[in-house]
């Protein structure tokens, strides 16, 4: 159901303004109007402006944008670790968080900086260990000498170690020795042992041959070859522990000073989007005006709170809800338990407008009948009751998905009971075993019966929403689109009574009064309706037949219920035939729950609301904690 | 001449169900390939689609409804 609104308007003294707009998030009920028609009065239009903030107020939401972006800045340097709560209120020490939040932020760059560069260094460092730790098999086969120069490299491809073994040859007139071994990820690194006087020409080669040399610090250098791995190992080892120091005395301080940072963070931005939100406030002189909406049901309560805590000085009025006011109320819908989750199918569609109807009462109360009138099997209905139930019962959390159980539970009742009706369990297979009968009509053996059922059941669906656009068109003072709604509904029944003539005759003659009937109304419909208006009335008749789809899917699902029986049965075993009946009734089940299900929505959305409803509404969006509004004014 | 009529009657059920079939189908298969594109980018238009969707699915509802006349009355 759309909750009633009331047309609010909160009026006090300017320095107020800040606490009222506090109080009303924290009640999380006022939805703002920035738009200022309709509330203002127009001998009042002269007075009311937009509220601009005071140099004080401005210099105030200057400072705290700035602190708030000090914050964030400081927030992002330091670990996201979790916190234990401030007790601090953070409006005393904001100064003070002000002086120190520079020092802090330099402190936490200057750490980010250190631990960056020490990441780094380990990052080089263990590529050294791990090109040092593969050598040390071809350095225990090289003889160390002071005459001997050494090279570490790092080879590509495996197919570039022949042609770099002959150029080292040509170059050293064969006094070298390249040996290779492949690492972890695949690369190759090697080992060049040459004559110490031609370490230059060597260095040259492999720069021209772009063949990278692994690159020591300066420290390891001097060492002899075989002990660079263990002090690499060391230098790695003391970068490590610098490493920790920096990260524990950064989490030491995150400790003590990210609760506080973090409660000023959650402080200023609740203060800023007041700021933001008195935007949508309008001023006089002395006073501030906010104009809005909010449910008719809390408007005495949030009264009471206000006159309480501003001592009578913030007043709350309720102004006169005019007709073209309809079209911007914020619409709310709330319903019953039973209603509750067809909002799963409502929300499909567009929000309703505020003068219109809530569908979710209405796909409460025809949406498992269609569903039932069309799936209409014991056998299926009581599966689908019990799939419902595990799915309420394993899943309570996932609030959708019980809520869709809940619609299949209802439906697969309505399922149950037309079953009954047709006398179908699982198809013809309750007929088969237990004789079972229809209390109704046997649907695969009824067509025509079944197809003035389903015109029925139309007729009487699109008379409904008739109905109702009339009494919406009424409560909007449309009297025209009200009246040609009315003949209408008046030539539907006049034809409907004809049909029913010509199906069960009356032992007394109609035709003739009907037609006469007809022949005036349709002139009437044209003058107030104009050209198009019997378009509309054809278009109502063939909303009607497409009800017929009741039965025609109905119709689908039986027989290919029986279908899967006969094939069942013509296996000539008990286990072959429970698998074969088994497969084609679960997916006939499958069809069962998808095609009814499209189709009932259907004729509802298309067939049924397009009678009635106007969609369009605003959503109900009221001031809360950690809601952003949007402010656009106009007035 | 009897058999003939029926058989004329029979192929009249068959075309009047079949053809909006075909164009349902057709219809369906052109406003499916759109639909999926716009859902991709506006998943809150899904209750939009199912309803254009169904749309075309009037045709060969009409078509059962003229096909049973046929055969029926």
């Amino acid at each position: 159901m759309i909750i009633k609104m009331a047309k609010i308007e909160i009026v006090g003294p300017k320095d107020l303004l800040l606490d009222t707009l506090e109080l009303l998030r924290g009640k999380g009920v006022f939805h703002p109007e920035a738009d200022a028609r309709g509330f203002v009065r127009p001998e009042d239009e002269a007075w009311v402006k937009e509220l601009l903030l005071d140099q004080s107020a401005i210099g105030e939401k200057q400072f705290f944008v700035a602190l708030q972006e000090q914050i964030r800045q400081l927030l992002a340097c330091l670990p996201d670790l979790p916190s234990r709560t401030s007790y601090l209120p953070p409006l005393p020490i904001i100064d003070v968080l002000n002086e120190l939040v520079d020092k802090h932020l330099l402190a936490c760059r200057n750490w980010q900086q250190q631990c960056h560069a020490l990441r780094e260094e380990a990052d080089r460092l263990t590529g050294h260990l791990r090109f040092w730790r593969v050598l040390e098999p071809l350095v225990a086969d090289v003889v160390e000498h002071a005459r001997l120069a050494f090279f570490g490299v790092t080879i590509r491809n495996a197919d570039d170690i022949p042609k770099l073994r002959d150029l080292l040859e040509q170059q050293t007139e064969g006094r070298c020795r390249l040996s290779t071994t492949s690492i972890d990820d695949g690369s190759i690194v090697g080992l060049i042992t040459a004559d110490l006087n031609m370490e230059e020409r060597l260095r040259k080669l492999l720069f021209a041959e772009k063949v990278p040399e692994l690159d020591l610090p300066k420290e390891l250098a001097a060492l002899p070859f075989r002990d660079k791995p263990t002090a690499v190992q060391k230098l790695l080892d003391r970068v490590a522990a610098e490493l920790q120091e920096a990260r524990a005395e950064r989490e030491t301080f995150a400790h003590h000073w990210l609760p506080i940072y973090r409660q000023t963070l959650a402080w200023l931005d609740e203060r800023l989007s007041l700021y933001q939100a008195s935007a949508l406030a309008y001023e006089t002189r002395q006073c501030f005006l906010i104009n809005g909406w909010m449910p008719s049901e809390g408007v005495e309560e949030l009264r009471q709170v206000l006159a309480n805590v501003f001592a009578g000085r913030v007043v709350l009025s309720v102004l006169e809800l005019h007709q073209e006011d309809y079209d911007r109320v914020p619409v709310l819908l709330r319903n019953p338990l039973y209603f509750k989750p067809f909002e799963l199918f409502a929300r499909l569609l567009p929000l309703p407008k505020y003068s219109s109807y809530d569908p979710t009462p209405f796909l409460g109360l025809f949406f498992p009948l269609l569903f039932g009138m069309i799936l209409g099997d014991i056998g299926y209905g009581l599966l689908l009751g019990v799939l419902a139930g595990l799915v309420i019962r394993f899943c309570p959390q996932r609030e959708t998905l019980v809520d869709a159980a809940r619609i299949l539970g209802v439906s697969a009742a309505y399922a149950v009971l037309f079953g009954l009706f047709y006398g179908e369990l699982f198809g013809n297979l309750g007929e088969q075993l237990f004789h079972l009968q229809p209390i109704w009509q046997e649907r695969s053996r009824a067509v025509v019966p079944m197809i003035t059922f389903a015109i029925s059941v139309g007729t009487a669906h699109i008379l409904l929403g008739l109905l109702l656009g009339i009494h919406y068109d009424f409560k909007r003072h449309l009297r025209r689109e009200a009246f040609v709604k009315l003949i209408n509904l008046l030539l539907i029944c006049l034809c409907g009574i004809w049909l029913v003539g010509f199906l069960f005759p009356f032992p007394w003659q109609l035709t003739w009064p009907l037609l006469l009937a007809v022949l005036l109304l349709l002139p009437v419909l044209i003058i107030a309706g104009g050209l198009l208006a019997p378009l509309e009335l054809l278009k109502s008749f063939g909303n009607i037949i497409s009800y017929v789809r009741i039965m025609a899917i109905g119709l689908c699902s039986v027989l290919l219920a029986q279908v899967a029986n006969q094939l069942g049965g013509m296996t000539g075993d008990l286990v072959a035939g429970f698998l074969v009946a088994g497969v084609l009734h679960f997916f006939n089940l499958i069809l069962g729950v998808f095609a009814p299900t499209v189709h009932a929505l259907r004729l509802h959305y298309v067939e049924f609301f397009s009678k009635f409803l106007e969609f369009g509404g605003r959503r109900y969006q009221p001031l809360e904690k950690n809601h952003q509004t949007t402010v656009t004014h106009s007035k | 001449m009897e058999n003939l009529d029926s058989v004329l009657l029979a192929f009249a059920a068959a075309l009047a169900v079949g053809v909006p079939a075909i164009a349902t189908g057709w219809a369906q298969s052109r406003i499916g390939s759109a639909g999926a594109g716009a859902l991709a980018e506006k998943p809150e238009l899904t209750g939009t689609i199912i309803i254009l969707l169904a749309i075309p699915e009037t045709m060969v509802i009409l078509g059962f409804v003229v096909a049973v006349m046929i055969l029926v009355l």
